[in-house]
């Protein structure tokens, strides 16, 4: 078996085609008429811009806007004026056509993998491939097209350049193996959008594959097995069959209300990490954002974020959401977040130290300046602020008296937000459980965070092996805590949402309808998934399930229940 | 010589589909267009050139037009990037 990185999901199984895209040679020799050969390169572009427009029209249609404008971007690039200037000096100085081109297209690789910059370094490859098939134009090479290849085919190659992916069928390719180019390679993001197995950055994989060879692949795992075994070629079917399934079983779900099978209507949205992850929770179906995590806007900097940045961050992903909610979580720095430029000193239990709202109520200027961004941002959309790991009430009422601050601030300044912006907390200590009834009274909103809870209530460190079997949410302990938050919040009249891991387990989704819960927030591959879960329980028969579940003593007890009755 | 200093609006910076559409723009004057970034003098007519400059986010750049249409030159490009060159 060989290991690579798994990035498209899905399992294929079929007959290696490997596709070789070597340099054309060509001869080095001095052109007879420095004129003519200026021409021949000219039609050479003309050529190559003629095909690369059909290119992208087809992408357009197959693999989407973006994929194609990637392809238009070669004819952008190589539409430059002073690149082709450059070629035709060297052809002025006594090179012939290709050799001109090899060497100005060689410079300009240089130049972009020297930046040292992700996305500038990213080019050289578009400038590769450039150079590559202006070359087989110039050398009457055929170009690579892998729209020819048989139905059932598994493609090998290095890399597969956007070209070379141009014309792709995806009904005849059973899945993409590249030795080189990881998650963000090119490759693994045409084999997304067009939903063909990938696995990238394997090994010798042109060296070890033969052209006919048998292969399977598994896009998730990231694993590729060559001449597998009768039993393999078996499990792997099994595993393919019921994966597309699934898929055709979670599209059903596609545009549909989140909700039990007797009709309780439950808010199902995404967790996201920065502005941009919101066009996922989009492109899955979520209904809002749960839990926006700011963290990023200080780890990507080298400085505390000015508002205008965070305003701009927070504004760009309310207007992405389009007046659906988003949940928006303060700094929670601290614990195993480390921000070196906020200068926090090394603590020995930093778990139970001074971590996010506990910082950032010492350090209220900079605190404002975020709540303010937040505030701000609330008028082009439906913003809620959350304020993590609170453990009593007067963390809660001193972020609402900031708040109220900003707010007069705002108005005498007349700067347009939503007045009704709403503060909640988020409940993720065994304090704040235990309160939970007068938090409750406070806050307008809760959301549950089962990582935190489950360690701080079972006091145990996930990253130590000998205590780490304490870790799970299916103690009754944890269970308990949820059940009583989720009643609190029910007694007060305010939403309790999840926005843990637990809310995407499958398990636990008759006991989480049973206590109550409004709002499930996963992450964007877990939202139709969810969905389909809830689909399958009315409130009846998953009270059934939370009786039995509340009577156990311990956390298989729980488990085993809970396994015995999944859907 | 006119001059003008500009801030990057586009958030992944001056990448491919922008410095297509500044190139595009600069080709249409018959001044010379540099924008200067880092101490380094960039070619506003050429795409590859832009691409190399690595301007990201929140650079402030300096737009140089040197010719007979200078002046021209020098505001169209200016409030072209300024608006994010069509992003």
């Amino acid at each position: 078996m060989y290991k690579g990185i798994g990035g498209s999901s899905g399992y294929g199984i079929g007959k290696i085609v490997i596709i070789k895209n070597d340099m054309p040679v060509y001869e080095i020799k001095s052109p007879e008429n420095k004129e003519n050969e200026i021409k021949r390169f000219l039609q050479a572009v003309d050529k190559f811009i003629e095909k690369t427009t059909k290119m992208a029209e087809h992408m357009r249609k197959t693999a989407g806007e973006k994929n194609a404008e990637i392809i238009e971007g070669h004819i952008i690039m190589l539409s430059d004026p002073f690149m082709q200037d450059e070629i035709k000096d060297k052809i002025n100085s006594g090179m012939c056509a290709e050799e001109a081109v090899d060497k100005v297209c060689e410079q300009f690789i240089e130049m972009f993998t020297m930046t040292d910059d992700e996305l500038t370094v990213q080019r050289a490859a578009d400038i590769k491939d450039i150079r590559l098939r202006l070359l087989k134009i110039l050398t009457g090479d055929r170009d690579i097209d892998i729209s020819e290849v048989p139905k059932g085919s598994i493609i090998v190659a290095k890399d597969l350049t956007p070209s070379m992916t141009a014309g792709i069928v995806k009904e005849n390719v059973e899945g993409i193996i590249t030795q080189a180019g990881g998650f963000t390679s090119h490759s693994a993001i045409l084999a997304r959008a067009l939903e063909i197995p990938g696995v990238f950055s394997v090994d010798d994989i042109t060296d070890n594959a033969r052209d006919g060879m048998e292969a399977v692949i598994d896009g998730k795992e990231g694993c590729v097995i060559l001449n597998p075994s009768k039993e393999e070629i078996t499990e792997y079917t099994a595993k393919k069959e019921k994966y597309l399934k699934d898929k055709e079983e979670l599209n059903k779900y596609r545009n549909k209300a989140t909700k039990t099978a007797d009709s309780i209507e439950i808010e199902l949205f995404g967790n996201i990490g920065k502005p941009e992850d919101a066009k996922n929770v989009k492109d899955n179906d979520g209904e809002g954002i749960g839990l926006f995590r700011t963290e990023f806007l200080f780890m990507e900097n080298t400085q505390i974020p000015s508002e205008e940045e965070q305003f701009e961050a927070y504004k760009k992903t309310a207007v992405m959401m389009d007046g659906k909610e988003v949940i928006i979580r303060t700094l929670d720095v601290g614990g195993d977040k480390n921000i070196p430029y906020l200068g926090m000193e090394k603590e020995d239990n930093p778990f139970l130290g001074f971590r996010a709202v506990r910082y950032c109520l010492d350090r209220k200027e900079m605190y404002k300046i975020q709540l303010r961004a937040l505030i701000r941002a609330s008028v082009f959309g439906k913003i809620k602020i959350m304020i993590p790991l609170v453990t009593c009430v007067n963390e809660l009422r001193e972020v609402k008296v900031l708040v109220e601050d900003i707010k007069a601030d705002l108005d005498r300044e007349n700067i347009p937000y939503d007045k009704n912006i709403s503060v909640g907390v988020m409940i993720e200590t065994p304090a704040a459980s235990e309160i939970a009834d007068l938090l409750a009274k406070e806050a307008d909103f809760f959301s549950i965070g089962t990582n935190d809870l489950t360690q701080y209530t079972m006091a145990v460190d996930r990253g130590n092996s000998k205590v780490a079997y304490l870790y799970s949410v299916y103690n009754p302990a944890v269970i308990r805590s949820i059940k009583r938050i989720i009643s609190a919040a029910a007694n007060e009249n305010i939403i309790a949402g999840m926005c843990g891991e637990a809310a995407a387990d499958p398990l636990l989704t008759p006991l989480l309808i049973s206590f109550g819960l409004k709002e499930f927030s996963v992450n964007a591959s877990s939202i139709l998934r969810t969905r389909a879960q809830i689909a399958k329980w009315t409130k009846a028969e998953a009270d059934k399930v939370a009786d039995e579940v509340m009577k156990c003593a311990t956390q298989e007890e729980v488990y085993e229940i809970l396994k015995r009755y999944q859907r | 010589m006119v001059s003008k200093t500009v801030v990057i609006k586009n958030e992944q910076g001056l990448h491919m589909r922008p410095a297509g559409v500044l190139a595009k723009e600069a080709a249409k004057y018959k001044s010379n267009i540099s924008l200067v970034f880092n101490g380094k003098k960039i070619n506003a007519k050429s795409v590859m050139n832009i691409i190399a400059g690595c301007m990201k986010c929140g650079s402030q750049i300096e737009v140089e037009c040197d010719g007979a249409d200078e002046q021209e030159a020098c505001e169209s490009i200016a409030v072209l990037i300024e608006s994010g060159l069509g992003e």
